[in-house]
Formats: structure tokens, sequence, C-alpha cells
């Protein structure tokens, strides 16, 4: 009797509460909250942009205050990494891959009232390509032969040849949308369509951005105002963080700190991928990295977990390639130099080192990361005969004498760009790799019709690069934004270099 | 007094022209081409050439100098390549900032550095004395950043009284501006007033064992008349020397505080232009802070004349 009854009384709350866990497990994907109503984030981060035109210089500062907040282009990255319609509705792509056909969004305006139009966009992209071109990547756009606007909300680009990044560039920074006419101002006072707008920057301190009320976008974006700070010491971010003074810091600084903010309940932390590659950079034609086999020894000597464990305390994605995780088309070649100490030593052996010999690998100062990894990387190495000289030098000499006259033998850099494989078909790029085998896989992909080959191209691409043993490839640095636990909807992973606030919100 | 204005005036112009040729030459010489920084790594070698010509970098060195020099003459300063605004306005809103830091700090730091000094002097060799002695040890070891932190960690993450650094703006927030330099002041303040107070300590000594302040003591005044009326006059001048070089000190060099702070001041502007060659920015952010520090020393020089009425028979 007392069994039967207690039994049934079971019986009723598990279903009680399998019922509930439907109920949630229905109500969570939807989102647990509907997204609040205003509210002002302060969003810290570490460089302060050198002014806010996206479409005049590439620093990621500037991408990350003003990308998808201030400014857009005809199409988005969004947080999953997938091109988006951004101010262009839809668009259509001929058979071989040569005309572009853009609707573009009616109703769109600037901050100042003037209507974003087809001819708008027509003028911004003949800026970018033209002659006197003030825009940092004007070959992203050379490509364009002619452009038809056949009514003010239709854009008919035809290029040259097919170009598989075409669509992926125009949702760069470099590709977004200016109003016609002067283009200074966006430096200092920039007008976009986006949902947040200029209010003011305070040098050296803040840029300030308000909800703009004119936005297409519907109920986004929920947040009144947006507040970028701009702190670079990292006992400083976390100290404004934990005093309440910021919600967000985007890429925490010191990783280390990212994790003791993991256990703290009043913070969240991502740690998400993101478009950036860490790597060994190396001068492929400076004596002995000018072996393929020395650059292979190394790839064999070198542990990329514990690389990544020791520089970023666990946070980051070890790679095998110059390509993120994050980016379509990737393709895991970790495996193909896994850590054997004595595997790189025969390596060295046949490459005619046998006792090993000395380099030197010059870090920039501005970034620990670097520095952190140069010392492990140096550790690692002279386990198999390697001896590092570690020289720590200046970031404008790092331009100066490494990137510019390939002064170097070994450095080790973040190249934070999506979709920048392309560099390896330039022999005059500071790795100074020259192959015949690349830049036709290279144009192959560029110029591939549809996803399948694409993703075969592409996947050739870093397959070549990763055989050679180009450069050390480390890995993809982390997301590792970190908040108070009310702010909502944050980007998880940064496919994009953009910290974007239009669907934040803040709960309180 | 004319005469010395003149020629302080003329010595200043001359020392200024000089400053401005050795920033500009060592500035030329820097590895780390400008355009390039702007514009990023990816850049392409067009654009790059198109910015050089922009900024004027394309011509040669003698005709930058003299472009430059001829502009300012003019009264017109060049316009910072990151920021897009003129110079001047940009050093004089860093200035808004790091001139009441400066001020604020000295002010801490004497406030602290004269009272102690003179116990330290009168209590020589008890345990007071000792104390204070032991404690600028300390503050001459202590690095100025740490003290920062620390003061940051307790009073802003802590205690919550202060904002952990950042600068809202006198004509946004008056009191929150004042509240955002009271940790860096007192930072910056504290070391200083740790040699000060040696200083003070050192100069009274010698001026409470001469002649007069016997006399003074002999005739019977009190002991707190003697000391503040009499020997301090004496003990200050070697003391506002030192002050002088501080102050000057302060309004070029709190770089390293202004960055704990994150202080949108003077030195992190020339700090964060030396990173990003925006040269505009740091030739005449150097020109100016070298005008500044001659001009605090200048001051001093008058001040001395009032505290010590012989040196006016000196001039």
């Amino acid at each position: 009797m007392m069994h039967a009854r207690f039994g049934r009384r079971k019986r009723g709350f598990i279903a009680v509460m399998l019922g509930l866990f439907l109920l949630m497990a229905v109500a969570l994907p939807a989102g647990a909250m509907a997204p609040l109503k205003g509210g002002h984030l302060t969003v810290c981060q570490s460089a302060e942009p050198p002014g806010l035109d996206p479409t005049a210089n590439t620093a990621a500062a500037i991408d990350r205050v003003v990308y998808a907040n201030l400014f857009e282009g005809l199409v988005k990255v969004d947080r999953s990494g997938k091109l988006v319609p951004g101010l262009a509705s839809r668009w259509e792509v001929s058979e071989a891959g040569r005309r572009y056909r853009f609707d573009l969004r009616k109703g769109v305006s600037f901050h100042d009232g003037r209507p974003f139009d087809a001819s708008v966009a027509r003028w911004n992209l003949e800026q970018a390509m033209g002659a006197d071109t003030i825009n940092p990547h004007p070959e992203y756009f050379r490509g364009i032969a002619t452009m038809e606007t056949p009514d003010p909300y239709t854009l008919i680009i035809d290029l040259k040849d097919t170009d598989a990044l075409f669509l992926t560039h125009l949702a760069e920074g470099d590709a977004v949308m200016l109003p016609k006419g002067d283009r200074a101002p966006a430096k200092t006072d920039p007008v976009g369509t986006g949902p947040f707008r200029f209010v003011k920057w305070v040098r050296g301190d803040r840029v300030e951005l308000v909800r703009f009320d004119g936005y297409w976008g519907g109920e986004r974006p929920y947040l009144d105002r947006v507040t970028f700070k701009f702190i670079g010491d990292a006992a400083a971010q976390l100290a404004a963080l934990k005093s309440g003074q910021i919600d967000v810091i985007g890429s925490i600084a010191a990783p280390e700190s990212a994790f003791s903010l993991s256990k703290d309940k009043r913070f969240k932390v991502f740690a998400g991928t993101t478009t950036g590659e860490v790597i060994l950079s190396t001068n492929n034609k400076a004596a002995p990295f000018d072996n393929k086999l020395v650059r292979q020894a190394m790839a064999h000597a070198i542990d990329r977990q514990v690389v990544v464990d020791l520089v970023m305390f666990g946070y980051g994605t070890p790679i095998g390639s110059h390509w993120s995780p994050a980016t379509p088309y990737y393709q895991d070649l970790t495996g193909m130099f896994p850590y054997d100490p004595e595997r790189a030593r025969e390596l060295l052996k046949t490459a005619g080192y046998p006792d090993g010999f000395a380099a030197t690998i010059k870090l920039p100062a501005i970034y620990s990361y670097s520095r952190r990894a140069g010392e492990v990387i140096a550790d690692m190495l002279a386990k198999v005969g390697i001896r590092l000289d570690i020289e720590i030098i200046e970031w404008g000499q790092w331009i100066e004498r490494i990137y510019k006259k390939k002064e170097y033998q070994l450095t080790m850099i973040g190249h934070v760009e999506a979709w920048d494989i392309g560099i390896y078909a330039n022999p005059d790029y500071y790795f100074q790799y020259d192959s015949e085998e690349f830049r036709t896989a290279y144009a192959k992909a560029l110029s591939a019709p549809d996803e399948a080959s694409k993703a075969k191209w592409f996947g050739e691409c870093q397959r070549i690069i990763a055989a050679d043993a180009v450069n050390g490839f480390m890995f993809s640095a982390p997301s590792l934004a970190v908040m108070k636990a009310g702010v909502m909807n944050w980007w998880p992973d940064y496919p994009t270099v953009a910290l974007d606030c239009s669907e934040v919100w803040l709960k309180p | 007094m004319p005469l010395l204005i003149f020629r302080k005036t003329l010595s200043l112009a001359t020392l200024l022209l000089l400053v401005s040729l050795i920033v500009f030459g060592v500035l030329y010489v820097l590895p780390g081409d400008p355009a390039q920084l702007i514009l990023g790594l990816n850049a392409s070698d067009e654009t790059l050439a198109n910015l050089r010509s922009q900024l004027g970098l394309d011509q040669p060195y003698w005709s930058q100098y003299l472009n430059w020099l001829g502009n300012h003459l003019r009264g017109r300063s060049g316009e910072s390549i990151t920021y897009g605004v003129p110079v001047s306005r940009l050093i004089g809103n860093a200035l808004l900032v790091t001139g009441p830091l400066a001020l604020l700090a000295m002010l801490v730091a004497v406030l602290m550095a004269i009272p102690l000094g003179i116990f330290a002097a009168r209590h020589r060799h008890r345990p007071g004395d000792t104390l204070v002695m032991g404690a600028t040890q300390l503050g001459l070891a202590i690095p100025e950043f740490w003290l920062g932190l620390l003061l940051m960690l307790l009073f802003a993450v802590q205690l919550g009284w202060l904002p952990a650094g950042g600068f809202p703006g006198w004509q946004v927030n008056a009191w929150g501006s004042i509240k955002a330099i009271l940790l860096p002041a007192f930072a910056l303040g504290v070391i200083r007033a740790a040699i000060l107070t040696r200083l003070t300590r050192s100069a009274m000594l010698e001026v409470l064992g001469e002649d007069y302040v016997r006399t003074a003591r002999a005739k019977g005044l009190r002991p707190r008349t003697v000391i503040y009326l009499h020997a301090l006059k004496n003990a200050l001048i070697p003391v506002l020397t030192v002050m002088g070089l501080q102050l000057g000190q302060l309004l070029a060099g709190a770089v390293i505080i202004e960055n704990v702070y994150h202080l949108p001041g003077l030195g992190r502007l020339i700090f964060q232009a030396i990173g990003q060659r925006d040269l505009p920015v740091v030739r005449d952010g150097v020109l100016f802070m070298a005008a500044a520090v001659v001009c605090v020393n200048y001051l001093v020089d008058m001040a001395y004349v009032v505290i010590d009425p012989r040196m006016r028979l000196e001039r």
C-alpha cells in the first residue's frame, strides 16, 4: 500500500519535472527572456582607433568601434561568420560568378537624414577603386569592370574575372557605405547608416555613440547608448571592470585574468574563436630556414598545445596552417607535424645540421603574447639543438626592419585579418615564400565558381603551406570577451574584426 | 625687471629652437614609416604613396622642417595624423588633465613633506625621526605605478569610493573629474613627498644650528615662532629648487601613472603618439614639455626673490 502510494506520488513528481523541463527546452532557444530596451553599455578595448574611417585605414581598433555599430556595408558578417544581408536586402550571382545584382534596402537613411540608394553605393565603390584612392585595399575593388544602377534600389556589378572573395570583401570594413560628397569628416565626425550614431570622441579616453532612431532594423538596437573606452593597461582594465566602470572588455589583454574571472559569478567569459592566427613567421630566404627540412623539423619540435597552455592559459586553438577554425573551408592540419622531438632531430641531421644551429628571433615589444610565446618556443627548440637568441624590438622597428626590409630569421606575430591566405601568393611578402604550386591553387580558389570547388581549392592552399612548413603555425587567438553577467547577446566568437553591439541588451 | 624678462624670453626661444631641431632630427632617423603604421600592414603600395605625399613625408628633411617652423611662427600648429584635429587643441585638452594632476600631486607632497620634515628635524635621532625616515626610505623604493595599482585596488575595487581610472571631463562632471585625479595625484605626491621630507629635514637641521636661531631662542621667542617664522624661510630655498624640478617633471612625465589610471593627459598623449608615429603630436608635445620645464624653473627663480630678499640685491 505504502509502496504503491509512494510510487504514484513519485511518478507524478517525475511527470511534473519532465513537463517543466520540456517547457524550458521549448522556451530557451527562443531566448530565455525577450530583449529589454534601453541602457548604457560601456565597452573597453585596448587600443584607441587612429581615426574612425574604416575605409581609409585597416587598423583593427577602428573596425571594432564602428563596424555594424556606426557604419554598414552592402553585406554583413553575422555572429556565426555567415555573409548576411546588410544594406542590400538580397543579391544574386550569375552562373559564371561575374555578375552581381544587389537589391538595396528601401527607406535607409544616414544619421544626418540623407538617403542611402544605389548611386551612393556606386560612388563609394568608385572612391575605393579610383586612382587617388585612400582605401588601403583598392585591389579588393579593382576587379569591378562596370557598375549599373537601373533604378535607385538596384546595383549591378560586372567583374572582369570571377572573384570568390568579392562578397567577403564587400562585407569588410573597407567597403562600408559613407554619405556621398566630402570624405574627410568620416575620420573625426563619422556619419553612417548603422544602429548607433556618433556623439563625440574624447581623445585619449572614449568614443560615445547613441541610438539612431531612424534605423531600418525595426526593434534593434536595444541599447540607448554605447561608449567605447580605451584602456591599454591589463591591470587597469580589470580594475575598471571590477569597480563597475565598464561592462565589457572586448578582448582581455591578460588571459590569466580571464581564468580567474570565469570563476566569479558576477562575470562571464567567452573564449570563442577569432579570425586571427598567431604564427612563428619565418624568413624562407634566410639560411638555414631556406631549407624546407629545417622548417619541418621546427614544426615537429614545437608542442602547440603546450604553447597555448603556457602563453594563453589554455585559451586558443592549435592550428596547422594559416587558416582559423572560425573561417569557412577550414581544414584541420594540426596532425601533419605532430610533436616529435626525435623526428625533428633526424630531419635536422638530414638537412645537414646534426648539432643544430643558432638563430635569432625578434619579438615585437607591444604584444605580450608574442614575447611569451617566443620564450616558450625558444625553450622547445633548444631541446632539438636550435639555439634562439631573443631580441625584443619596438613596433615601428618591427615594421621597418622585419616587415619591409626582411632583416630577420624568425619573429612571432598574430595576423588578424580574415581570408588573408593570399599573402602567401606574394613572393615579396615578409615570409619570402615563393611557390608556383601555391599561386596556382590560390588563383583556382579565387576563380572557383561554386562552393564545392571553393572548399577544395582553399583547402588545397592551406595544405600546401602546411606541408612546406612556411611558418610555424601556432594557434588561433581566442576571443576572450569578459563582461558583467547581465550583458546579453554579446558575440561569443569573433568571425570578423568587430564588436557588434546592435543586438546586445542589458539584463538588470 | 623688464631686462630680466627679455633675457629669459630670449633664452627660452633659443632653447626651443634647439629642442625642435633635435626632436625633428630624431624623429626623422627613427625607423618606422608613419604611412605604414597608419594604414596597416597589408595596405597597397599605391595607397601608401598617396598618403605619404598627402602628409608631406615625401619631401626632404629641411623642407619639412622649414614648413613646420614657418607654420608655427605664424601661430598655426599642425594636425594630428591619428586624431585628425589640431595638435594645439589636443595639447590644451591634455593639459586640463595633467595640469591639475601635477598641481594636486605637488600639494599632497608639500602638505606631507614640510610638517614631516620639520617634525623629524626637531626629533632628531629619536624614535619619531627614525619612523619618518624609514617611511621616506619606503617611499623612495616603491615604484609609483605599483603604489597607484595598490591604491586603485583598495579605494576603487574593494571600497568603491573612487573611480579606478578614466576622466569624465571638467564640463561634463567637475566633481567626478576631481575624484578621478585624487588617487593618481596621491600616488604621485607620496613618492615626491619622500624626497622632499628628507630634504626639508636636512635643510632644517642645518638652519637650526645657526647663530640667529640661537639668538631668537635666547631672546625668549616661542619654539613654534622660531621654527616657522625664522628657520623655515631659510630652509625652504633648497626645497623650493627641488619642488620646481619635480613640478616640471610631473608636467612632462606623469606618463606611467596616466597609463595606469588611463587618464587622457599629456604624457599618455605623447607616449601613444610615439607608438603610432603621429609626428606632429610628438614634435609639438615634446616642444611644449621643454617650454613647460623652462617656465617652471623661471617661476622658481622668481620665488627665490620673494622668499629671500638677499637675492634681489644680486640682480
